[in-house]
């Protein structure tokens, strides 16, 4: 291949922690082996990349922003064959290596080279395709979609069906896939009555998921009024919603007995143990929202073995991108997945801090920035 | 039995390898990326080691202050001598030992992201430091992270 020279892109780049991020011009060298360039044409927001800017989710810094995305292939490196240029993408940020030990065992989510590179920031041959004033520039969990191109590893898009438009399609990558995929791969069996504690981008996407996967209560606790009539559209049956304690307001709905499944959708430490004690007896809390590694979390110890109950976790839905990725979209095509109702605000990439700060004030589902002119 | 048996072995040992190498390292002045002091809090045996900036021109970015002499931290990172003794060996995963709760941190994780990735140049010479002083016999054989 002919070494192309880097080009200049516009990126929204998160300079250190605490600072706002600023859209900026940035260099993107060209697809190394194994890796694809891909013009973007839509690129969610996620409460993970607030969580990045302000160091909770610890990553080097700085970096591009952005973790879901779609858009079209326009260029591979040497020994790519799964996607060529031209073909329409969802990019996503588990680019699983498909020979670790996780890999192996069918936990592809929990990669351990994919891990290593959301923490280091740097790509399979130890630095990043990005660059910002002579310096290494970053990007969030191999992907950096809050630009107008981005280079990612071969594993990190799959791709997808000319009728899914672009917008609803950016979605799959973060949002739909960890919320749906947690509910997918929850014990939640048709009939059950589920409580899903926080409904964002996520906690809206795990009600569905749980619609999908046959639960007849679906009961969605969030304290926003607009967020609960989405829930309701989503698949909700039951909210419980400001001014109400979760823990209780779930217990009355339930003759005192507790849901089947419980998911948290929000990383908050007190929400998480009022799914665990939502949870009936030999029920199951599933822990989908990402606080801060240094928290902990205290529940009743005795309600383990006197109760049977089940604590877990969900990282990605579980999901391999490659696999459920096509799942995802003919369970949109059959219209049982719903995307358009998450999406109500679009904004052009100069406009992507505002978008940052108009899902963190809880006015948007789900924040995409769209390329129109494309 | 833990590898330092007592407080005063610990800062004698441990103590030493930050006051005489750590210290002294191109990559000790990114405290001042870090931007505060950091505590390093340890049980078996119970000890307190923080590392306090001091301004530039100085001969090293940071000085010791010990068994809770120090000003109030940015960050702590509370651990077993015996952990403490491994991580220095760079036989410990961070992320993993957090989430095992090996090591409990308190304070903006994110900070130590500016230090962290740097640590690979300083794991090097504990080694080197126990047998400069006569204690290689408490030197851990090679392992793997453990990702
Ligand atoms: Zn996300
Ligand atoms: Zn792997």
């Amino acid at each position: 291949m002919s070494q192309a020279a880097s080009r200049s892109i516009q990126a929204l780049v998160a300079r250190d922690y605490g600072q706002p991020p600023t859209v900026e011009w940035v260099e993107l060298e060209p697809p190394g082996a194994g890796e694809v360039r891909v013009r973007l044409q839509a690129a969610g927001v996620c409460h993970s990349d607030w969580h990045a800017v302000t160091g909770r989710l610890p990553m080097p810094m700085p970096m591009v922003l952005g973790h879901e995305g779609s858009g079209v292939v326009d260029a591979v490196g040497a020994g790519v064959r799964g996607v060529a240029p031209g073909d329409r993408v969802v990019v996503t940020w588990v680019p699983s290596c498909g020979a670790c030990y996780w890999c192996l065992n069918g936990s592809s989510e929990l990669c351990a080279e994919a891990n290593r590179g959301a923490v280091d920031g740097t790509g399979a041959d130890g630095r990043t395709p990005l660059s910002w004033r002579g310096a290494p520039l970053h990007r969030f969990s191999w992907a950096g979609t809050l630009a107008a191109e981005a280079v990612v590893p071969e594993a990190a898009v799959v791709r997808i069906g000319g009728d899914l438009p672009w917008r609803e399609a950016a979605l799959l990558g973060c949002a739909v896939q960890t919320g749906v995929g947690a509910a997918l791969r929850s014990p939640i069996r048709a009939g059950d009555t589920v409580a899903v504690l926080g409904l964002g981008g996520v906690g809206l996407n795990v009600v569905q998921g749980a619609r999908i996967a046959g639960a007849a209560r679906i009961i969605g606790a969030d304290p926003v009024a607009w967020k609960g009539e989405l829930a309701l559209q989503m698949g909700a049956t039951d909210l419980v919603g400001s001014g109400q304690d979760p823990l209780s307001a779930v217990l009355d709905l339930t003759d005192g007995r507790g849901v089947d499944v419980a998911f948290e959708a929000v990383g908050s430490v007190a929400l998480m143990a009022a799914a665990f004690n939502v949870a009936r007896r030999g029920g199951t809390a599933v822990m989908v929202g990402v606080p801060d590694p240094t928290e902990e979390l205290s529940v009743n110890a005795f309600a383990f073995p006197s109760q049977e109950k089940t604590l877990t976790g969900s990282w990605l839905g579980g999901s391999h991108p490659a696999r459920d990725i096509p799942r995802l979209e003919a369970l949109w095509r059959a219209g049982l997945l719903q995307l358009a109702p998450l999406l109500s605000h679009d904004y052009a990439l100069a406009d992507a801090p505002q978008a940052l700060q108009d899902l963190l004030a809880g006015r948007v589902a789900r924040a995409v920035v769209t390329f129109p002119d494309r | 039995m833990p590898v330092f048996q007592d407080s005063a072995a610990l800062y004698n040992i441990l103590g030493g390898f930050f006051d005489t190498r750590v210290r002294f390292t191109e990559e000790a002045h990114l405290i001042h990326q870090v931007g505060g002091p950091i505590l390093f809090v340890f049980e078996e045996p119970a000890a307190q080691i923080c590392w306090v900036p001091v301004e530039s021109g100085r001969e090293a970015p940071f000085e010791l202050a010990l068994d809770g002499q120090g000003p109030s931290p940015l960050l702590t990172f509370r651990q077993s001598g015996d952990t403490a003794h491994r991580f220095w060996h760079g036989g410990l995963d961070l992320q993993q030992a957090l989430a095992r709760q090996q090591v409990r941190a308190q304070g903006p994780l994110s900070r130590a992201m500016k230090l962290l990735p740097h640590l690979d140049a300083i794991y090097p010479l504990y080694a080197d430091y126990l047998q400069a002083v006569g204690r290689g016999d408490l030197v851990l054989p090679a392992h793997g992270g453990g990702r």
